[in-house]
């Protein structure tokens, strides 16, 4: 059974036409890549599937019901969670706190006066969960906005994970980072995807991460489909790597 | 009746034309820098008065012309001193900044000249009615619209035609951009800044010789220009035009039919804008 | 408890003894009572708005509106309606937590010096109604023939209006539950959805919140405390005119809230006592007074900028 599938997507601002018409299906437990020269449409097309802009043309299915016309929060409650390219956290707050929020708004208690006793010690639990996870539990009391960029990343990404998501979206998670850095985060998107079963879409630059990680990879250039496939099938695409080395030549 | 609300038309398009011109002024400030300049009536009351201090000794044609120049001169020292240092910051903090230079520039005017109102002395002629079936229309009013079309005509040339206003126009899409193609930024909300104060002052001048000197003049005519910014659409200068001058037309209809609604109407329609369409009727998309 | 918790309780304990044994101490720093219950009510009203300000990140430049319509609710139900004191208060807290209620819709989808100058542009409607509804608010005269009534518990009666004290104890009460409501809240989950959006609206959002709708919430609270403020400030001074609905008011709140440090759950509390004692020395002292609170305005922007308990915190930090 297919979990998202996206039907001739387009995306116009103005003369510019910065998606035109992709579609993608992704299976329960598939890790998809999508990857596409600069400027090819990916952000684009990732902040239409979760609601951050609104599709010119197309059609979003997720879990056999149309999403296309859900505000972010309403998505979100069905299962579609993310990160962004600038890591986007709760800087003044410590990391424990900003797990807290979203530990919390998964449980339903976004709108809640109070809490019992009972129902915060299972949230504890939750959170401490969560820090094990992302090897944050060291740094648990820091506040995030002083943390490195890698710490960050973690910490969005658990951030969302806690949302307990059905499908996870990364945009970029290794961007602007060291070799390390890019090991670390690496390896727990990695985790996730193995032992937890996530499914996973991510767009990425580092072709190391891409080959590494993913079942399936959707090559986009100048915002139209270019090819889909294994990652042996793309890295034998001859059209792939004319688009690559034609930016490079350029 | 015709007649009446002819005149109430008219009038409320000199008073919408008051509102646009000071909006027009406070929307350029803030597209750019944003900026809430809370002092723009307090610079519109300084003109007003620079206008009637220079009167005996340059002549009304002379304070038409030097006042708003000097209020400018003003607006390009206050942003110098102050107001650049709050770029950046939470916009909280130029809004407090300017709402305090609110308060000393009214409460200055009010030092200086006193708290009574003070006559204007327009040029005779031009206070003579037109025509005798339409009273109103005197030479004065009609000298205004012309004005004032002739400042935003002016407004519009600049920011069209000019590198200046251009260099404006493009900072206020993306002013990243503009600072790394070379052009300095400091400089060019300097200029914006006495560009928005300029019209301030010039529309003080043609205020007071309809509505006469006083400290309050500022505070009273702001929140209509507010009003005027919110109804043409955030962000865009054509509708902030447009918004003072629906208003003003608005608030002159209403005085008609139900007078104690004067001030309130522009109100009403700035919720029903904000429930219909709330970046305004020509505001741009995504920029509220 | 802990010493940990102790210290994080100590300015709560510092605050509460000093506004409690307020009438002991104010007369030998040389105030008078009438101007502690009136630093209780603007704290309180500079606290409401900080809970938006300062806890959800959203600027208002408009609660004078809600300020005045608690003022005018109250003032007017004891006049026309119903001679109780308490019932005044009940309804002015109404009044303005409906109309905040209502015209949040409009404008809990603007954001930054947008949602300040809409929320500025509404004020101004109920500034205007008060002032032109002559025979029912009484205009620019304002709304008088009214006192505040001594309240009758059955048991006993307290004269709250000869006895400046036993008002002062009537404010400070209705104080400490308005704010106690407004800590806890704060502290709770959806405390914390207010948190987050302030940090990071974008956040927020991917997360699940619907930020209008909590930041709808949370204007409506914050309206709610301000028109309680409102309802006191008319029972203080037995009046009400127009100026509580004035923008001008709307920026005292904010200055107040800023002064003290916005960040800080008692910041507006320091602000609005320093705000209000020195408005009434300077007012008292010059007639250009109002030179003087706008360089002040200034002076606060210029040097003050994270307030008195902001620079206290860091300074304790560093």
């Amino acid at each position: 059974m297919t979990l998202l599938r996206v039907e001739n997507l387009s995306k116009h601002f103005g003369n510019l036409i910065a998606v035109d018409g992709v579609s993608m299906t992704v299976e329960p437990g598939e890790l998809r890549a999508v990857i596409g020269p600069n400027g090819a449409g990916k952000t684009t097309f990732f902040n239409m599937i979760s609601g951050f802009l609104t599709q010119t043309s197309g059609k979003i299915v997720f879990d056999n019901k149309d999403i296309s016309n859900l505000l972010p929060a309403r998505r979100v409650w069905r299962g579609i969670a993310r990160t962004f390219q600038i890591t986007e956290v709760f800087p003044e707050l410590s990391v424990r706190e900003n797990l807290r929020v979203a530990v919390e708004v998964a449980a339903g208690l976004r709108l809640s006066p109070w809490l019992s006793a009972a129902r915060d010690r299972g949230i504890r639990a939750r959170i401490d969960e969560l820090l094990g996870m992302g090897g944050l539990a060291a740094k648990a009391d820091r506040l995030v906005g002083e943390m490195s960029h890698g710490d960050q990343r973690a910490c969005e990404i658990m951030m969302a994970l806690a949302l307990k998501p059905r499908l996870l979206l990364l945009d970029e998670p290794t961007a602007g980072m060291g070799d390390q850095e890019t090991y670390d985060i690496t390896q727990l998107i990695r985790r996730l995807h193995r032992d937890e079963k996530l499914t996973i879409v991510l767009i990425e630059h580092d072709m190391r991460v891409v080959f590494h990680l993913a079942d399936r990879i959707l090559v986009l250039a100048e915002g139209k489909m270019l090819a889909e496939g294994t990652p042996k099938e793309i890295a034998a695409n001859e059209a792939v790597q004319a688009a690559y080395l034609g930016k490079v030549a350029a | 009746m015709t007649q009446v609300v002819l005149f109430n038309v008219f009038n409320g398009l000199i008073v919408g034309a008051f509102y646009a011109l000071m909006a027009l002024g406070l929307s350029l400030i803030m597209n750019l820098s944003g900026v809430i300049n809370f002092a723009h009536g307090g610079f519109l009351a300084i003109g007003g008065y620079l206008a009637f201090t220079l009167m005996p000794y340059v002549g009304f044609w002379g304070g038409l012309v030097l006042a708003p120049i000097l209020t400018a001169v003003l607006g390009l020292i206050v942003e110098r001193v102050l107001v650049r240092r709050l770029y950046g910051r939470d916009p909280l903090y130029s809004l407090l900044l300017t709402f305090g230079l609110a308060f000393m520039f009214e409460d200055g005017t009010r030092f200086i000249w006193g708290a009574q109102s003070l006559p204007y002395q327009v040029p005779g002629w031009l206070l003579s009615p037109l025509s005798s079936d339409y009273f109103f229309l005197t030479g004065y009013r009609l000298f205004m619209v012309v004005i004032v079309a002739l400042a935003v005509a002016g407004l519009f040339y600049i920011l069209n035609r000019t590198r200046l206003g251009m260099r404006i126009r493009a900072g206020t899409l993306d002013l990243e951009t503009v600072s790394v193609l070379g052009v300095n930024v400091r400089v060019l909300r300097n200029m914006n800044f006495g560009l928005g104060i300029y019209l301030a002052g010039l529309a003080g001048v043609l205020a007071v010789g309809q509505l006469g000197l006083q400290p309050t003049i500022g505070s009273s005519l702001i929140m209509p220009s507010f009003v005027a910014i919110i109804v043409g659409g955030l962000g865009s200068l054509p509708g902030t035009l447009l918004g003072g001058l629906l208003i003003g037309v608005a608030s002159g209809v209403t005085t008609v039919f139900f007078p104690s609604a004067t001030e309130a109407v522009m109100y009403v329609m700035m919720a029903a804008v904000l429930l219909v369409r709330p970046r305004g009727l020509l505001g741009e998309e995504g920029r509220f | 408890m802990g010493s940990n918790d102790l210290q994080k309780q100590a300015p709560n304990i510092v605050v509460w003894v000093l506004l409690l044994a307020l009438p002991l101490w104010l007369p030998y720093v040389g105030g008078y009572m009438e101007l502690g219950s009136r630093v209780v009510v603007l704290a309180l009203a500079a606290m409401a708005l900080n809970f938006l300000l300062g806890y959800t990140g959203v600027l208002s430049f408009g609660h004078a509106a809600y300020f005045g319509l608690g003022a005018y609710g109250a003032g007017m139900t004891i006049r026309y309606l119903v001679p109780s004191t308490g019932v005044g208060l009940l309804v002015g807290t109404l009044v303005g937590a409906v109309a905040g209620a209502i015209i949040g819709p409009m404008i809990i989808r603007l954001r930054g010096v947008y949602f300040a100058m809409v929320t500025i542009a509404f004020a101004q409607v109920f500034y205007f109604i008060a002032f032109r509804w002559n025979s029912v608010t009484g205009g620019d005269d304002g709304l008088t023939g009214w006192t505040r009534l001594p309240i009758h518990l059955g048991f006993t009666t307290i004269d709250i209006l000869h006895n400046p004290v036993a008002f002062y104890f009537l404010v400070l009460a209705v104080f400490a539950v308005a704010v106690g409501v407004m800590a806890w809240l704060l502290r709770s989950p959806f405390g914390r959805t207010l948190i987050a959006i302030r940090e990071n609206e974008r956040r927020a959002r991917f997360l699940g919140i619907p930020v209008d709708q909590h930041i709808w919430i949370s204007w409506t609270i914050s309206c709610a405390v301000v028109s309680v403020a409102g309802a006191l400030y008319a029972l203080l001074n037995n009046f009400v005119d127009p100026r509580a609905l004035y923008w001008t008011q709307s920026g005292d709140f904010v200055i107040m809230a800023v002064l003290g440090g916005m960040r800080s759950f008692w910041g507006p509390l320091i602000g609005a006592a320093i705000f209000v004692v020195l408005q009434d020395y300077l007012s008292s002292q010059t007639e250009n007074w109002m030179s003087f609170v706008g360089l002040f305005f200034v002076l606060v922007v210029m040097f003050f900028p994270r307030g008195i308990l902001g620079i206290i915190r860091r300074k304790v930090a560093s």
